[in-house]
């Protein structure tokens, strides 16, 4: 509980604990100051980039040698919130470099859209690790707000503006639910703290109707059934780097903190939660099926991927017998979707960038033959997301549907690898289309070879290959 | 007269109520923004009447009261992002209803 008497300076340990984000907060002011000159402007991206490998360096010091508690019990840095905290931080840093001259006509005011991604990232870590209602509602307001303005980026394009709005008003809906889902939990229980939530009986009418609404506007946030229509729109209409963050990040860190409140939902509630995973897959798959614009296709890919993981949380409601399971899963999951997804909108956004016609199917076709290496790597990111053997997407499938199987989900279990395989039917179609189908007529886009984006493509490649290839390292390293 | 904390909380409930159906009926993007901030304000009030149920004159419950003022700050930032936002979208359509958003789709 927060009382005036608990409130003594600051100690070596909060320090240690929050580093990255002091590390991503001085990014934010050394950008923010990049801005006064001219003559400092290049500096930005170093201070972007800087930062954020900083406060990676940070967390992994964090993953061997966890702070614990921080802040009166306020945050906490712990092995698995560090782990979070590298996967925001590639995620920023993959949609960063892919969107480097993506925007032409805002080309002026770049330096808002680096600011507001570095802040985004920050409400991630905070989301990440927080130990507290107040502390989570805050990093997640941090890591919206900024993504409302950033999905309507390009402002002067009706569909950006758009996608902003949608997102902003369902986004700020669900903050609400999530605002008096909190309040009603408090008036019930007396404490907003995790710790005391846990030891607290949440049995009351009061709780319950309170983590209902805890639970909805985290679906909406994670874009699960029947909060994952404004997916595709938002998707469609945002700037593809914003997608790419909006798909890895925004993701990631709201299954992050679902799984650390899965708690507050009843165990009797683990058959919905499944179901409702089930759904989810089975809606996105099937709209992936019949989509002809690319980025509609990867934003019903994206909600299938959020069906999936919603297994892990009913797996760890159901009680998985190996404590730490699902949230292996989960974290080993992510860590190949970032790669994955980041890889495949990334590359959108930089066929976009050269000025391809896009962002039809259609414009794919011909495409393998006249740039073989960008197609190449978007046709492996497709195998990993539609989780073909040997990429970092199968073994995170493999994960997470044994540990719906561990805790008696069998049918759910069943039912998702089924839709698995209807999911490949649609990634095939990319392949083929990158691949087998003849170039349509026309003239075609001048094609520009960008040092940093063909280095942030292999690495992610190299990532989703070394993930599915080697899982040891990833385990032994990251969840022991 | 002292207010009893379920007529606090009773309260809280219809000013939610309210403006979860706002929300969902009305189509001026203003009016939304109205009833998101009816519904902030039903979180606030329930999180002060919390903190009067849990409190005694020893020891002051004040999570819920903190809470309140994240949420008040928030609420305006909020206000200020949405309101930016629906005057960039009166500058492409004249228009301010959740009507005039039909340029994204397949």
């Amino acid at each position: 509980m927060i009382h005036p008497a608990n409130l003594e300076a600051l100690t070596s340990t909060d320090l240690r604990g929050t580093a990255p984000m002091i590390c991503v907060t001085a990014g934010i002011v050394l950008a923010l100051l990049a801005e006064i000159a001219p003559a400092l402007r290049p500096a930005r991206g170093l201070a972007f980039v800087g930062s954020l490998l900083a406060a990676i360096a940070f967390e992994l010091r964090l993953v061997a040698d966890p702070a614990g508690e921080v802040f009166h019990g306020a945050f906490a840095a712990s092995s698995r919130s560090a782990t979070w905290g590298v996967l925001f931080c590639c995620a920023a840093l993959i949609a960063w470099t892919y969107g480097r001259r993506y925007y032409k006509e805002e080309a002026g005011h770049v330096a808002e859209h680096d600011l507001l991604m570095l802040c985004s990232t920050l409400g991630m870590m905070l989301m990440a690790g927080s130990r507290d209602l107040i502390t989570f509602f805050v990093g997640l307001e941090l890591l919206s707000v900024p993504l409302y303005s950033l999905a309507a980026f390009r402002r002067v394009r009706a569909t950006s503006v758009e996608a902003g709005l949608r997102y902003f008003v369902l986004g700020a809906f669900a903050a609400g639910l999530f605002l008096y889902g909190s309040a009603l939990v408090y008036a019930a229980t007396g404490t907003v703290s995790l710790a005391g939530l846990h030891d607290a009986s949440l049995g009351s009418p009061l709780a319950l109707v309170g983590a209902a609404l805890i639970a909805a506007s985290l679906f909406f946030k994670v874009s699960v059934f029947p909060f994952h229509f404004w997916v595709p729109d938002v998707y469609q209409g945002s700037p593809t780097p914003v997608t790419t963050f909006m798909a890895t990040g925004t993701k990631a860190a709201g299954f992050a903190f679902l799984l650390e409140v899965a708690f507050v939902m009843p165990p009797s509630s683990a058959g919905l939660i499944a179901a409702i995973a089930v759904v989810t897959m089975a809606l996105g798959n099937l709209g992936a099926l019949v989509q002809s614009d690319l980025k509609r296709l990867f934003a019903y890919s994206a909600v299938a991927h959020a069906g999936t993981l919603l297994l892990v949380v009913a797996a760890s409601l159901a009680g998985d017998p190996r404590a730490a399971g699902p949230v292996d899963a989960a974290l080993y999951y992510m860590a190949a979707y970032v790669f994955t997804a980041g890889g495949a909108f990334g590359l959108v956004a930089l066929l976009e960038a050269d000025g391809e016609r896009f962002t039809k199917l259609e414009s794919l076709r011909g495409l393998g033959r006249r740039r073989p290496g960008i197609s190449a790597a978007l046709s492996l990111f497709m195998l990993s997301l539609g989780g073909f053997p040997a990429t970092g997407g199968f073994l995170g499938k493999y994960f997470v549907f044994s540990s719906t199987l561990r805790a008696d989900l069998v049918w759910a279990s069943v039912i998702g690898v089924l839709l698995s395989v209807v999911a490949l039917g649609y990634y095939l179609r990319v392949i083929l289309t990158l691949w087998m189908l003849p170039e349509p007529e026309g003239e075609r886009a001048p094609e520009v070879r960008r040092l940093s984006a063909t280095l942030v493509t292999g690495v992610c490649a190299a990532m989703v290959l070394w993930l599915g290839l080697f899982p040891g390292w990833f385990l032994e390293r990251f969840l022991n | 007269m002292t207010v009893a904390n379920e007529q606090l909380l009773i309260l809280a409930g219809l000013l939610f109520a309210i403006g979860a159906a706002g929300f969902f009926v009305r189509r001026n993007l203003i009016v939304v923004l109205m009833s998101i901030e009816l519904i902030l304000n039903a979180a606030n009030l329930t999180f002060i009447a919390g903190s009067r149920m849990h409190s005694t004159a020893a020891a002051p419950n004040l999570d819920g009261p903190v809470f309140a003022v994240f949420v008040i700050l928030v609420a305006a930032v909020e206000a200020a992002v949405g309101l930016a936002l629906v005057i960039a979208l009166y500058r492409r359509k004249q228009s301010v209803s959740l009507d005039s958003l039909t340029s994204l789709g397949d």
